[in-house]
């Protein structure tokens, strides 16, 4: 049997037969820019005896990546193929602009926020789908993120314009370990669930009163049920206070609203009607002065700097794939930053852009660090909280389940379907607008609701904090599960048909490599796939079926290079 | 035996007994050579069956009742309504619905002065996997799978026959390869087998090619991430090559075992604990009796006792039992209290684990309830303590270290210790 070895040289001849790198790609630096500040600030954290960062990563490499990070799958070939061949100099934020202002990427940071915020639950109260949908619109309209944020905690749930926000806390039901716990960990960067019974034993600044300070909003809010429509809301009353008891030291303590270690949020002198609407069994509760609502507002305020600091390091991980501090959800003073100075910089750059993720995420994709190679030249790479190499980063289910599907082909067939249908509706119908793009885009993921949700099953994992998990049962389903295999027949308009059309094998290869890894073949590995098929011995359909598998089984398909 | 001859009447005694002894040897055999030898070389085979360290855990999902188990207080006021029966071990009593189980006590040891603090269903079971209260912590069959798989072993290390529940993430921050793998009851795993048309040279073929691009990825790369989704394929190809494992059961065995859904699990957990699977996990559902607790664990207990107790038994005869460490545990215990619906709900307050086989002390008994079973009266541990206990019966330092990218992390909760009195 013919085996295909790489020779070790081959990772060097790939730097070198792809596209140099123009040196004026960053010529349009102006200083003051955030991402000079980036760029500096890495450089500044000297990783000795290791020599300089990374190199720029070539086009190729530098499409898929931002690509993928910015909506959720690769380009589509035409589209890389438009990029590689732009020559401008400012193609690269070109591209970043566009990505930004696609429907995908409000879809993807739709994806992205609805596993932090909601962790997978299932649903309770609220149509999981309308929070979605509420997100995407969101990030559509680019609603700055301390506004998002707002919403989110203040929602009942009560009024039809809320009831897809309040998703967040109502379906938590309330309940105090779940939510006080959840927003610890994805809007302060800080999980204080050990704080709950005690001061944190192995962390000096997760006290007990941080703990019951959040909880301490949502003391006096209740879940109301609807007596006519059942529809389950948050009511809130006037009375119920927090006091809590050290399990070790069995000091007790009380506190009212606060925000960590910020000062506590004092109701206002009562008023002689404390209610707007009194609780009762057919009422919803609401009173004049309500604590819960006191919880946004905190929260996003410019005192409560831990807000700004751990969005800013969420989104510096998602483009990075190694936040300034890690883990997530552990801020403290013996955990600090890899770079302390640039998180600050970076958070108070992102609240003065009011609250813009986009401005942030181009800053981040604009600066030499995100845009170097993953491949590091000598023994061993730096540790990953140097940024000198760009870290290969895990796809999530949504990506890895968008990926799939596109670089099957499914993508483009739903795609063109779409178009048809639009076209056949409204004969001015222009999918190159703006308005067009995002109503072929809602058309084809709801067409393809079925198959994502299917594929994202199987590689979702419980704990949705954990960036990668690989199990056999992932693997028996790249290998032979059904929304793979169904993709890889022939006559169903996939890709396959138009790789098996081609009579020129290198060419069919180098249209393989440009869908499954973004790039093209260098000339052993055209050699080496041609091999394959030819030795394949199950006549030529199988082999090219079996080496689409095994692209989309290799680890080159499953990380972002 | 002169029952056995007396049977045997009627028929050439001899040959029947010749015919049986040849087919049982050339069972055994086939066994042994379908398991580590017909991947592995003999000699590794050997090393391995020799020396791997192996779990197999019992899981009684909703909370057994220590009183109608582990801890029987006949008589007392919450006692209900069984007896307690004497075992193999002299002194040594447990509830009359485990006859089958109470002949194999000189194997087993009961600790039956664990207070878990929480009646929480998740709570509890995370508690008795994690050996911590709280936190991302690594399941003990993860923890296993990490320090005693063999490094060529190519099967998963840790896999849970079940088939209820969300499919909990068990690795913590250990390498991914190191999550349970999780079968539903004894269907074979989703996807098994290879894609039409793809012939095993193919295939073959295939996963060359992927490990020759893979290598090419993994060059100036880090490569733990790599290694991790390497091993996952590794162990699906291995499982696709034993996929005779999930067919159909000896017939036979099923009649030993019993044919409800627990004795078949059973069967297929010897059949991976044969095959070098280092942790092998068994759910048997059903203990949440808040009605009826008394009927139900007759039901129940009826399944367990007698699958266990043969499995129990077959893991001695093939000489596995040194070194596989056997434990039967549940999220919390049952109250004393009887609620008005005949049931015990649930209460992590004094309950009870059994635990034998590799490293622990046979036919102990540690620590006590009170005469009512209410309270435990003395040598109170928790899961931190049963944790560390499990690991060092194995040989896995548990007051070590797990060293992730530079972080030290304590195996097992540095608060609680192992109970030194069940270890050997």
């Amino acid at each position: 049997m013919p085996t295909f070895k790489f020779p070790p040289i081959l990772a060097a001849a790939i730097c070198c037969l792809l596209p140099s790198i123009s040196a004026v790609i960053f010529a349009q630096e102006s200083a003051g820019q955030l991402r000079n500040n980036i760029d500096s600030e890495i450089l500044a954290v000297q990783d000795k005896g290791v020599g300089n960062p990374a190199a720029t990563s070539e086009d190729y490499t530098f499409a898929r990546r931002i690509s993928l990070d910015l909506t959720g799958r690769p380009l589509t070939v035409t589209a890389l193929e438009t990029f590689i061949g732009d020559n401008s100099i400012d193609k690269r934020e070109k591209l970043i602009d566009r990505l930004l202002a696609s429907p995908q990427y409000a879809r993807h940071m739709q994806y992205e926020f609805d596993v932090l915020l909601m962790q997978r639950l299932p649903k309770k109260h609220v149509a999981p789908d309308e929070f979605a949908e509420f997100l995407r619109q969101a990030f559509h309209d680019n609603k700055p993120y301390d506004q998002l944020v707002l919403e989110i905690l203040t929602a009942d749930g009560a009024e039809k314009s809320n009831r897809a926000a309040s998703r967040f806390i109502l379906d938590r039901e309330l309940k105090r370990e779940e939510t006080v716990r959840v927003i610890g960990q994805v809007f302060l960067g800080r999980d204080l669930q050990c704080a709950q019974c005690h001061n944190h034993p192995q962390i000096d600044d997760y006290f007990q009163q941080h703990y019951y300070g959040l909880a301490a909003f949502l003391k006096r809010s209740y879940l109301f049920t609807d007596p006519k429509s059942k529809v389950v809301s948050i009511g809130d009353k006037i009375e119920g206070d927090v006091t809590f008891t050290s399990v070790f030291t069995g000091e007790e303590g009380k506190t009212q609203p606060r925000m960590l270690s910020l000062s506590e949020v004092i109701d206002p002198p009562a008023d002689k009607e404390p209610y707007e609407t009194k609780p009762d069994k057919t009422n919803r509760g609401v009173p004049k002065y309500n604590r819960r609502l006191q919880l946004g507002p905190s929260m996003i305020s410019d005192g409560n700097v831990a807000f700004r600091m751990n969005i800013t390091n969420r989104i510096w991980s998602k483009m990075m794939g190694q936040g300034f501090v890690e883990p997530l959800d552990l801020f403290h003073s013996a955990n600090i930053a890899s770079h302390p100075v640039l998180l600050r910089t970076m958070a108070d750059a992102l609240r003065d852009h009011k609250y813009d993720l986009k401005y942030l995420i181009k800053e981040i994709a604009m600066s030499k660090s995100y845009q170097r190679t993953s491949v590091w030249n000598s023994d061993a790479p730096p540790a990953a909280n140097k940024y000198y190499t760009a870290a290969i980063k895990p796809l999530s289910p949504e990506q890895f389940a968008w990926t799939l599907l596109q670089s099957l082909g499914e993508v483009e067939k739903q795609t063109k379907a779409a178009e048809a249908t639009l076209l056949s509706k409204d004969k001015d119908f222009d999918a190159t607008t703006a308005a067009g793009q995002m109503l072929v885009e809602t058309k084809v993921t709801a067409a393809l609701k079925r198959p994502l949700e299917d594929i994202v099953t199987v590689f979702a994992s419980q704990n949705t904090a954990l960036k990668f998990t690989a199990s056999a049962n992932h693997a028996l389903y790249l290998i032979n599960g059904p929304e793979i295999s169904q993709r890889l027949a022939t006559g169903e308009g996939y890709l396959i048909d138009a790789l098996l059309a081609s009579d020129d094998d290198a060419a069919m290869i180098e249209q393989l490599y440009l869908h499954m890894y973004s790039r093209k073949p260098v000339p052993a590995e055209r050699k080496y796939a041609q091999e394959f098929i030819a030795t394949a011995g199950e006549g030529k359909q199988i082999a090219v079926q079996e080496l689409m598998r095994t692209m989309l089984c290799s680890a080159e398909y499953r990380f972002v290079r | 035996m002169p029952m056995t001859k007396q049977r045997n009447k009627g028929c050439n005694a001899v040959d029947h007994d010749l015919s049986r002894r040849g087919f049982m040897g050339g069972g055994l055999m086939a066994g042994a050579m379908a398991g580590f030898g017909s991947l592995l070389s003999p000699a590794l085979a050997k090393e391995m069956k020799g020396q791997q360290k192996q779990i197999l855990q019992v899981y009684l999902q909703g909370g057994v009742s220590q009183f109608e188990s582990w801890d029987p207080k006949p008589g007392t006021t919450y006692g209900g309504p069984f007896r307690a029966i004497p075992t193999s071990v002299p002194g040594t009593q447990i509830c009359e619905l485990m006859p089958h189980t109470a002949r194999k006590m000189h194997l087993l040891s009961i600790v039956r002065s664990i207070n878990l603090r929480t009646n929480d269903h998740n709570q509890g079971m995370l508690f008795m996997e994690k050996g911590r209260p709280a936190g991302t912590y690594p399941y003990v069959g993860s923890v296993a799978s990490k320090y005693l798989s063999h490094p060529n072993n190519p099967l998963p290390g840790f896999v849970h026959i079940t088939t209820r529940g969300l499919s909990g993430e068990t690795a913590g921050f250990l390498k991914a390869q190191h999550a349970q793998m999780r079968l539903e009851g004894v269907k074979p795993p989703k996807h098994l087998g290879l894609p039409k048309g793809v012939s095993e040279d193919l295939a073959l073929r295939s996963e060359n090619l992927r490990l020759q691009l893979n290598q090419q990825f993994k060059t100036g790369r880090s490569r733990s991430l790599i290694d991790s989704y390497d091993t996952s394929f590794d162990q699906a190809r291995q499982l696709i090559k034993r996929t005779h494992l999930f067919g159909e059961q000896d017939e036979k065995e099923l009649d030993r075992y019993g044919r409800h859904w627990f004795g078949r699990r059973c069967l297929l957990a010897r059949t991976l604990l044969e095959e070098g699977v280092t942790c092998v996990k068994v759910t048997h559902h059903g203990y949440d009796t808040h009605a009826e607790n008394f009927n139900f664990h007759v039901e129940q207990l009826d399944e367990f006792d007698k699958t266990f107790a043969t499995l129990l038994g077959d893991i001695e005869e093939r000489g596995m039992l040194d070194n596989v460490l056997v434990i039967v545990y549940s999220e919390f215990g049952r109250t004393p209290k009887i609620n008005h619906k005949f049931g015990r709900d649930h209460w992590g307050t004094s309950l009870s684990v059994a635990m034998g086989g590799c490293g622990i002390q046979p036919g102990g008994i540690v620590g006590s309830t009170n005469a009512d079973g209410t309270a435990v009266k003395d040598r109170e541990v928790d899961a931190g303590h049963l944790f560390h206990t499990y690991l060092q019966a194995v040989g896995v330092d548990s007051q070590q270290n797990h060293e992730i990218d530079g972080r030290a992390i304590p195996i097992g909760d540095p608060v609680t210790e192992p109970i030194k009195e069940l270890l050997l």
